[in-house]
């Protein structure tokens, strides 16, 4: 199944995959395939996305990364679709209305990373307080000490 | 885009050719009303419901949520790898097993560490009890919601004991921090094993047969449930449904079978589908997995082999990274987890099951009945410190 699709990608998209593991693709892809690669992915099986998985590699210099898991329900394989967001520009195109279930995943991402997701309908402060909109708590750079509120005794 | 609400003007548009809009959302308008579910309302725990009704029927849902948001996923980075399980466990402490194993099991991944066989079926022991646990809570709040409390009281009487078992082994009867990277904290001694058998002797000889007398297959709740949030098989997919929610909709997806983790593998136990997707299904197979789950535990303390219950795990972790999901009560929860060569996660996603049901519950409320949200709400079976993490 998952060597099927490993090769249809060669083919159609120009894209390299590799296992990530024994029953998971990996496939690295650029922003603008994007929508086009989950449509493709959409239509052979992989109907059940999980989740948005973006990791903060500004530190090493490699700006961010933003990892789509889909499963599909039929034959119990994944596959990780892996964008590269450069910190100029983070932005990337969203797949809410190919997979509606993302859209609060890519909501959360946006809140937490600041990732900006063109064309989702509903980027508001969902977690967090609306007084704390713009601090992307997640990011590596953000000081947890900078935020803290003085405790009562200390003030 | 039949009803669409702008936050900005609240606006509200109940048909395409009728508008009506206001100032203040808490008034009647001339249709529509906001009625406000929260902070505490809706079945259990902090989280806010907007529904907008019109006459009784709920014309639109939204959740606000955030109340308990913790950050976990930004704390697990100031941890070491054996220290995170104390913040991953409390994404909801009701189970907290089955995501200390989903962490431990990445983790092992990505050290390449092999687990003593002991250890597997000990998690197996642990990550059921805690799913029973789970689902207790879960049976009772669903008839709670609806008015009776007594199926609630006797779910705790059952729980208590499963509780206690936890005590003997951990010490700690809720938030126990017992299964780290590298196998599982403490032995399964023979009391622990004792209590274990005498928890799931009480729930199968004592618990089960009365609850099933009265509250399965009660004419009264049925008539309140079946029929109610009815998802078909394909719209449960499209919605993303999660773990018994999906089930209930005739989709056997069970990580435990799929992809076996821990000791599920030699055990033999079945998936509960059902077909109906209505709210009593979702109720239905939350309480056969309560059935299957207790022949689960029984035979892995059969079959719990000697040696050793835990391994050692390097104090820093090569770099990597892993995605593993397992079969939380709630659902498949999932965990992707990075490491760059240091002593702690270098960043860790959780996708929570909740969090996947929280948001596909508004599309199944709409043009409902005001009374039936809430039984909506329990039987999609949340958590919310697991939806907010």
């Amino acid at each position: 199944m998952l060597e099927e699709i490993r090769e249809k990608l060669k083919s159609q998209f120009e894209l390299e995959s590799e296992s990530y593991d024994t029953n998971m693709l990996l496939v690295k892809c650029d922003r603008n395939q994007l929508r086009d690669l989950m449509k493709f992915l959409k239509e052979n099986g992989f109907n059940y996305p999980h989740t948005v998985s973006v990791v903060d590699y500004t530190p090493k210099g490699e700006g961010f990364q933003a990892n789509y898991v889909l499963e599909n329900l039929n034959s119990k394989k994944f596959v990780m679709v892996r964008v590269s967001i450069p910190e100029e520009d983070l932005t990337v195109p969203t797949v809410s209305d190919i997979f509606p279930p993302l859209q609060p995943h890519e909501r959360e991402a946006w809140e937490m990373f600041g990732v900006e997701f063109i064309g989702n309908p509903r980027l508001e402060v969902m977690l967090l307080p609306e007084w704390a909109e713009g601090w992307f708590p997640l990011r590596k750079s953000y000081d947890f000490k900078k935020h803290r509120k003085p405790s009562k005794e200390k003030k | 885009m039949g009803n669409s609400i702008s936050l900005a003007g609240y606006t509200f548009v109940v048909e395409e050719t009728k508008e009506i809009s206001g100032e203040d959302l808490g008034l009647l308008q001339e249709k529509l009303l906001q009625l406000n579910w929260g902070v505490q309302h809706p079945a259990s725990g902090p989280m806010r419901l907007k529904v907008w009704v019109d006459g009784d029927e709920v014309v639109k849902v939204d959740p606000d949520i955030g109340y308990v948001l913790r950050l976990l996923e930004k704390l697990v980075e100031y941890r070491t790898w054996q220290n995170a399980i104390v913040n991953v466990e409390r994404a909801c402490f009701i189970d907290n097993f089955g995501t200390m194993t989903g962490y431990s099991i990445a983790a092992e991944k990505i050290a390449d560490v092999e687990l003593p066989k002991k250890a597997d079926y000990v998690r197996t022991i642990l990550c059921e009890g805690g799913r029973i646990v789970s689902h207790l809570i879960g049976l009772g709040s669903f008839v709670g919601v609806m008015g009776v409390h007594t199926p609630m009281q006797w779910a705790l009487i059952a729980r208590e004991k499963f509780l206690d078992a936890f005590e003997v082994y951990s010490g700690q009867r809720i938030a126990t921090a017992s299964i780290v990277p590298g196998g599982v904290r403490f032995e399964p001694t023979g009391k622990f094993i004792e209590k274990m058998v005498s928890a799931v002797d009480f729930l199968e000889k004592e618990f089960i047969p009365r609850y099933a007398e009265v509250f399965i297959d009660n004419p009264t709740l049925k008539i309140r449930s079946q029929g109610i949030g009815v998802v078909p098989k394909e719209k449960a997919i499209e919605l993303g449904l999660a773990g018994p929610a999906l089930r209930a909709s005739g989709v056997a997806s069970d990580v435990r079978k799929d992809y076996p983790y821990a000791a599920y593998g030699e055990l033999d136990f079945k998936v509960v589908t059902k077909e109906e997707g209505d709210a009593y299904a979702r109720y239905l197979v939350i309480w056969e997995e309560l059935i299957e789950s207790a022949k689960i535990i029984r035979q892995a303390i059969e079959g719990l082999p000697e040696g050793e219950w835990r391994t050692k795990f390097p104090i820093k972790v090569p770099a990597g990274e892993a995605y593993v999901n397992v079969e939380w009560a709630r659902g498949c929860f999932g965990f992707h987890l990075v490491s760059d060569g240091g002593t702690g996660p270098y960043r860790l996603k959780m996708r929570a099951p909740s969090f996947a049901n929280l948001w596909a519950m508004p599309e199944m409320m709409k043009n409902v009945k005001l009374a039936d949200v809430p039984v909506i709400f329990a039987s999609l079976y949340m958590c919310h410190g697991d939806i907010d993490r």
